[in-house]
């Protein structure tokens, strides 16, 4: 059908005419196709920069990451996979960051040609001592591209290297010390005479022996641990980004503070280890999809159960490879201990056969000695004899002449007694001779005397001449008596010396003798002395000997316990060889990378916001098209009506309505879908660029979402526009021509409750009155009010119930500010170790062990992956976890014969008190439990279960591998302290800080301020051109009304009052039910946007009720200010003159 | 002095490039207490003097002088303060706020001003004692207009100014509208002023102004002016 001309010439006089109501609807559709083409281009933007970023940067598809590593023949194995394009060996650990008293912990990664890296700055590597850093290194360090960084890291590739190390100790060191001991034995050499100086030298070595091999030790201890970089001094050439870290997150180490600040990248052959850490594989024509696309995922997912398929395989190979290398080690180290212990042995023999040489030799000279002992001693005993029969001799002649001598003695009695009987007799005749000498005297004297009478004279001469023959008798008397004196003492001095004679004969003898005696004595006391010495020195060398074989026992016994030790060694090698459990091969994609993964469930978030904005905004667009343009035929009432008459049908005549509305919306629907494409996404990005490092952000024209959007729009506006003029059209020309029938005056049901309509004054009256007539308007203004508060209210609604995530999750639901994550399979006393070490910290307040594991939990087909919590105590428990329960808000007992379960976790899989769901362990272990209740959690999933329970279940011992600590209000940086601390015992593999955890997620959380903006700026527009235009229609409608009072005399601000009044209370009206509807559409995004890890609060601060209610009536003003000076600008008489 | 003065009044509309002169130099004077009626064909420019009077609308050059006062010298303010002490208008089509009862509409006139009648005795005065709290459209035409007069007159206005009360009308409607009119100018000694293309019924009046081409043709007083009754038309 030809559209008149005339009517297209009066479509665009019309535009012309009524530009205002034509920008209106121009501006809906603008605001309608903008907000739904931006918002939905915006998540396939993200999507597409990524997708493009990864491929740049070929990003892998799949990760293999295996407990001990992976090889080369892993490698070849993993190309023969269907839609296996590249395969990449590569290596990364964590190592630390030395400066001065800094330490930062940082991923250490190699550059290859996958997961390339964007160079921001400098150049790359050309050596093994350059490297790459990213630009937060070098702010939070202080450094700049030129400057040299100190890395340390160990290599610490999983069971296998201990197991070396262990070999390498048990072999090496052990047998190198058998040695030497044994060399230190074999200097002795035992001599002849069992020196002491040797022995001496023995001790010397044995000590020597000891003491050297202890620096051996510390030598080996720390040349053992190898660093796994070849280059521990970097320079640092250029800064990157790199694709694996897109988000804030950098992971978690065991090193340092546990957190992980940074990465750097280094040369491959900057890197002392064999095994490669992960594999990256780039799947065959993977370029032809889109990342994180339904498609893209099928293919990944499709070539990982290919993999899986060999997993078994290699991890098998590899067990078996490293395996055999072990026992390979271990049976050379067992071999070198055996040649050593052969050696050391014979050694040992050898010293003991010189040990036992020296011996024999020593009772050799011993025999000798007692044998010269033995003839001396006979020669002793012959001269001895000899002295002995010579004194025997002696005694003999000693006896002869003792018996002579008695006999002689008697003889020399006899002779004495005739001595003395002579001698009497001498004497006697003496005295006789005497006598008669005197008396001869006296007869001499008497004859001499003169007077001597003669007679008497010659008696006296007689007696004279008689005493003289007297004394001659006497005189030969005694002369034969002196002879025989002599004689006899001649014959006894003769005796005598005879005897004498025979005395000095048998005292020379004797003397003889005792000389002899002497010299024998003197010979045998030499002898003596010198077989004494001897058998002293002798003496000296067995203890010599003796000790020298103390020391080699004490050698022995110590080379024994070595190689017993050595031997202990290889045992517990052998044990670990055992001990090394099957690898582990865990096969990733890219959603198990932490930064990728997020982002690409913040797309999907804005995915889902995409589809609830755009709803309130078509909403709005068609309630305030439908008013304008029903408007517009009503002003046009008779000119339709004309037309009718004239004959025009109704297509001619809605054509116009219909360019015109249709115009308004192409027109503002391009102009719209050009801004928001290119605005929405970039400014959501902005503000997720915050989170997210990613080089280039691209927009992109969105064909699909565009031509979605203008027709959605289209459908909207000219639907509206149809409704009302096929309305029009209904009715007859005759009637179209009259004027329509004002809107009739009714009483209200107010009016009856008369009690308070008396109480309004008259313009309250009026107001209420005109609220009830104009339905449509009343309806679309509190729709208006209503949509804006509630967009604002639900727009900080989502801040607060996002940012009470975090407190609620850690200071409500848990309440301690550590965990301690202990290594598997720790005995009872390291556990206590760790909890003394903790114990012994004043500012420690509770210690809670537990038992954690991760699992998955199914019912009917959903399944959600679990954190499994047993605590050891549930009492204790109470104290860092709160379980409550959701509806009663009361504290839950952990039943013996259920599990709890947290909130979103039994939304997840749909289960209620009551069902029993499956719990499958990271062994695969699949149990069958009951829920007895369902706890409030914010984040992550919890199956709590009690410890009996558990035991019960799954037939096995409670063993702690969670401590959760809660201090008395430590700052940060004491908490890092103790955690350090704690890091450093061997016992404990990783501690997070609550605190910590809080602080780097209320950074992420922060960005959301932006959501809040855009909610905020989309919500004021919404409300600005739906009162704006509200206001115009019912300025138009009412134009003869508001011409009346004016001519009334109403002043301006009167004639706004008038007006106003209504809007203000039907804003009123639309605030309140907008904070009612803000509270729910808060729920409902936050349904819509919730990520399955995390559960929302549902709460709403009271001060962003103020806030919405604030922000509502600050665009209601500005639209009353529009409204005042509309007011001000009716012309009267205009107004008037026409009929209606 | 006479109590209204139109001197010299010149009004000019621009439409676009053209230049309409819709009074050019309209000289005339109404007596205290007068019934005027003014005729003239369409776009003679009585509406707009009768706009100008009523301080809707602004003079290009010339004095209007009522009771003393140059209302072509007032301020926008001043204007609406003269439109809602010392005006009453009552319109072709009645201009009733439709949302309003009778009484009400009236109301909304006396609310607004200082001296005002009670708006009950108004509605009883303009006959309408029954029909108080009925809404306009509830009404007749006729009975519409005697709402209008009523919130004309309750004002207490100097001046009631009437464009073409009877053009909606039929003619006994009309002419009882012109009665009481002509009532309240003798009963209140109002000062009225009527426009009408009728010039038929001109002899009601006490002074009839002619318009022709934007000026006031002729000024003749009549010193017998007839009851409405006796016009017939």
């Amino acid at each position: 059908m030809k559209i008149k001309k005339a009517l297209l010439k009066d479509s665009f006089k019309e535009i012309k005419a009524s530009y205002k109501r034509f920008i209106s609807i121009m501006l809906m559709a603008l605001l309608g196709v903008g907000f739904f083409a931006g918002l939905r281009a915006t998540s396939p933007d993200m999507v597409n920069s990524i997708d493009s970023y990864y491929k740049n940067q070929n990003v892998y598809d799949i990760e293999v990451v295996s407990t001990l590593g992976l090889t080369n023949e892993d490698i070849e194995a993993l190309k023969q996979i269907e839609n296996v394009g590249e395969v990449y060996g590569t290596y990364s650990q964590d190592g630390l960051v030395k400066d001065g008293e800094k330490e930062t912990v940082t991923k250490i990664l190699t550059l290859d040609d996958v997961n390339k890296p964007v160079l921001i700055e400098g150049t790359m590597p050309q050596n093994a001592s350059e490297c790459l850093v990213e630009e937060k290194f070098l702010t939070d360090n202080n450094k700049k591209i030129g400057d040299t960084i100190q890395i340390e890291s160990k290599l610490e590739m999983a069971e296998g290297e201990d197991l070396d190390e262990l070999v390498q100790e048990a072999s090496g060191n052990e047998s190198e010390e058998v040695s030497q001991e044994a060399s230190a034995n074999e200097k002795e050499e035992v001599s002849q005479e069992a020196s002491a100086n040797e022995t001496e030298e023995v001790s010397q070595e044995a000590n020597n022996g000891t003491s050297e091999t202890e620096p051996e030790e510390i030598a080996t201890e720390t040349s053992d641990e190898q660093n796994y970089l070849k280059n521990q001094t970097l320079k640092i050439v250029g800064t990157v980004e790199s694709p694996l870290y897109i988000s804030r997150e950098r992971g978690t180490s065991r090193l340092g503070s546990g957190q992980i600040n940074s990465y750097i990248y280094v040369t491959k052959d900057n890197i002392n280890q064999e095994v490669y850490t992960e594999i990256y594989i780039k799947l065959k024509n993977s370029d032809e999809y889109k990342t994180s696309t339904n498609s893209y995922e099928k293919y990944v997912e499709e070539t990982k159960n290919n993999i899986e398929a060999i997993k078994e395989e290699r991890e098998n190979a590899r067990y078996q490879e490293l395996i055999d290398e072990a026992n390979q080690k271990i049976a050379e180290a067992e071999e070198e201990l055996n040649s050593e212990r052969q050696k050391g042995e014979s050694q040992i023999q050898e010293a003991e056969q010189k040990i036992q040489d020296g011996k024999n030799q020593i009772a050799n000279a011993e025999k000798e000695i007692a044998q010269n002992e033995k003839e001396a001693n006979s020669k002793f005993s012959s001269s001895q004899s000899q002295i002995n029969s010579a004194k025997e001799a002696l005694t003999k002649s000693e006896k002869e002449y003792n018996s002579n001598k008695a006999t002689l003695e008697t003889v020399f009695k006899e002779a004495e007694n005739q001595k003395k009987t002579l001698q009497e007799n001498i004497e006697n005749v003496n005295t006789s001779l005497e006598q008669v000498n005197a008396s001869y005297l006296e007869l001499t004297e008497k004859l001499e005397m003169k007077d001597l009478p003669e007679e008497e004279k010659l008696a006296l001469e007689k007696s004279k001449t008689e005493l003289e023959t007297k004394k001659s008798e006497l005189e030969t008397t005694k002369t034969t008596l002196e002879k025989n004196l002599t004689e006899l003492e001649n014959k006894v001095s003769e005796g005598k010396q005879e005897l004498k004679q025979a005395s000095s004969k048998i005292q020379s003898a004797k003397l003889e003798i005792e000389k002899q005696e002497k010299a024998l004595q003197t010979a045998k006391s030499q002898t003596n002395a010198q077989i004494a010495s001897a058998k002293q020195e002798l003496e000296t060398s067995k203890q010599e000997i003796k000790s020298g074989e103390e020391d080699l026992e004490a050698s022995k016994l110590e080379f024994n316990q070595k190689i017993q030790e050595a031997e202990g060694k290889l045992i517990d090698a052998k044990e670990e060889v055992k001990k090394i459990e099957n690898p582990v091969w865990y096969i990733l994609d890219r959603k198990q990378n932490s930064g990728y993964s997020s982002f690409v469930q913040d797309t999907e978030s804005i995915e889902n916001l995409s589809l609830v904005f755009p709803v309130v905004f078509f909403a709005i667009a068609i309630l305030v098209s439908l008013t304008s343009m029903t408007r517009m035929v009503e002003e046009q009432r008779q000119e339709i009506g004309t037309l009718k008459a004239l004959g025009y049908n109704k297509f001619q005549i809605s054509i116009k309505y219909i360019i015109y509305s249709s115009l308004a919306c192409i027109i503002g629907g391009i102009i719209g879908m050009n801004i928001g494409f290119q605005l929405l996404p970039r400014i959501i990005w902005d503000m997720y660029e915050m989170m997210y490092n990613m080089p280039e952000f691209l927009v992109q024209f969105d064909i699909a979402n565009a031509t979605l959007g203008l027709a959605l729009i289209y459908i909207c506006i000219v639907g509206a526009t149809l409704y009302s003029i096929l309305r029009e059209l209904r009715q007859t020309p005759a009637n179209l021509l009259r004027p329509k029938s004002p809107k009739l005056g009714k009483r209200v049901l107010l009016e009856r409750i008369t009690f308070i309509w008396k109480r309004l004054n008259f313009s309250h009256k009026v107001t209420i009155r005109n609220i009830f007539r104009y339905k449509k308007r009343f309806l679309m203004t509190i729709i208006g009010i209503f949509g804006c508060t509630s967009l604002i209210l639900a727009g900080f609604g989502l801040k607060d119930s996002i940012s009470k995530i975090l407190p609620y999750q850690y200071e409500k639901i848990f309440n301690y500010d550590m965990q301690v994550a202990l290594k598997n399979t720790l005995t009872q006393e390291q556990i206590e170790n760790v909890k003394n070490s903790l114990k012994s910290n004043d500012k420690v307040l509770d210690i809670v062990e537990s038992y954690m594991l991760s699992g998955t939990a199914n019912y009917n087909e959903s399944q959600e992956d679990v954190q499994i919590i047993i605590p050891d105590n549930i009492e204790e428990m109470k104290k860092v976890i709160n379980l409550i329960d959701l509806n009663t808000e009361e504290e839950i007992n952990l039943p013996n014969d259920g599990v709890v379960i947290t909130d979103k976790l039994s939304q997840l899989l749909g289960v209620k008190v009551g069902d029993t769901i499956k719990i499958k362990d990271s062994n695969d272990v699949e149990k069958e439990v009951k829920v007895s209740n369902i706890a409030e959690n914010y984040i992550y999933h919890y199956v709590y279960m009690s410890k009996e329970y558990y035991q019960n279940l799954y037939q096995e011992e409670y063993s702690t591998n969670v401590i959760f600590v809660k201090d008395n209000n430590l700052s940060e940086e004491e908490e890092q302290e103790i955690s350090k601390n704690l890091i450093s015992m061997n016992e404990v593999s990783t501690v997070q800080l609550s605190k910590t955890i809080m602080k780097t997620l209320d950074d992420t959380m922060n960005s959301l301020n932006y959501v809040v903006i855009i909610l905020i700026v989309s919500a004021g527009l919404l409300a600005f051109v739906v009162l704006y235009n509200l206001a115009n229609v019912n300025i138009s409608e009412r134009i003869r009304e508001l011409a009346t009072i004016k001519v009334l005399g109403f002043y301006d601000r009167e004639v706004y009052s008038y007006v106003t009044r209504e809007t203000i209370l039907l804003t009123v009206i639309g605030i309140l039910l907008g904070l009612v509807g803000g509270y729910f559409l808060n729920f409902y995004i936050i349904g819509t946007c919730e990520i399955d890890m995390l559960r929302f609060v549902k709460i709403i601060d009271p001060i962003s009720y103020l806030y919405a209610i604030l922000i509502t009536v600050a665009f209601t003003i500005i639209v009353n200010i529009f409204t005042y000076f509309a007011l001000k600008k009716i012309d009267m008489i205009g107004s008037l003159k026409s009929v209606e | 002095m006479p109590y209204i003065e139109f001197k010299n009044v010149c009004k000019e509309y621009k439409m676009g490039e053209i230049i309409i002169k819709a009074l050019d130099s309209a000289n005339f004077s109404i007596e205290k207490g007068e019934l005027v009626v003014i005729v003239g064909p369409s776009g003679a420019g009585k509406t707009t003097a009768l706009n100008i009077l009523g301080g809707m609308d602004q003079v290009t050059s010339g004095d209007v002088i009522v009771d003393n006062k140059n209302i072509a010298k007032l301020k926008n303010k001043e204007l609406i303060k003269y439109r809602r002490e010392d005006i009453g208008f009552v319109f072709q089509f009645y201009n009733l706020v439709q949302n309003l009862t009778a009484i009400e509409n009236v109301e909304l006139a006396t609310q607004i001003c200082k001296d005002s009648i009670d708006p009950s005795e108004v509605m009883d005065k303009v006959g309408l004692k029954d029909r108080k709290n009925n809404f306009p459209s509830q009404l007749s035409g006729g009975e519409q207009q005697r709402v209008a007069i009523a919130r004309a007159i309750a004002k207490n206005p100097k001046l009631l100014l009437c464009d073409e009360p009877t053009g909606a009308l039929d003619y006994k409607t009309g002419k009882q509208i012109l009665k009481l009119l002509q009532d309240t100018a003798r009963k209140e000694n109002m000062t009225v002023l009527i426009i009408t293309h009728n010039a038929a019924i001109a002899p009601m009046a006490d002074k009839i102004i002619r318009f022709k081409n934007g000026t006031a043709e002729s000024c003749e007083i009549n010193n017998n002016p007839k009851p409405v009754e006796e016009i017939e038309w």
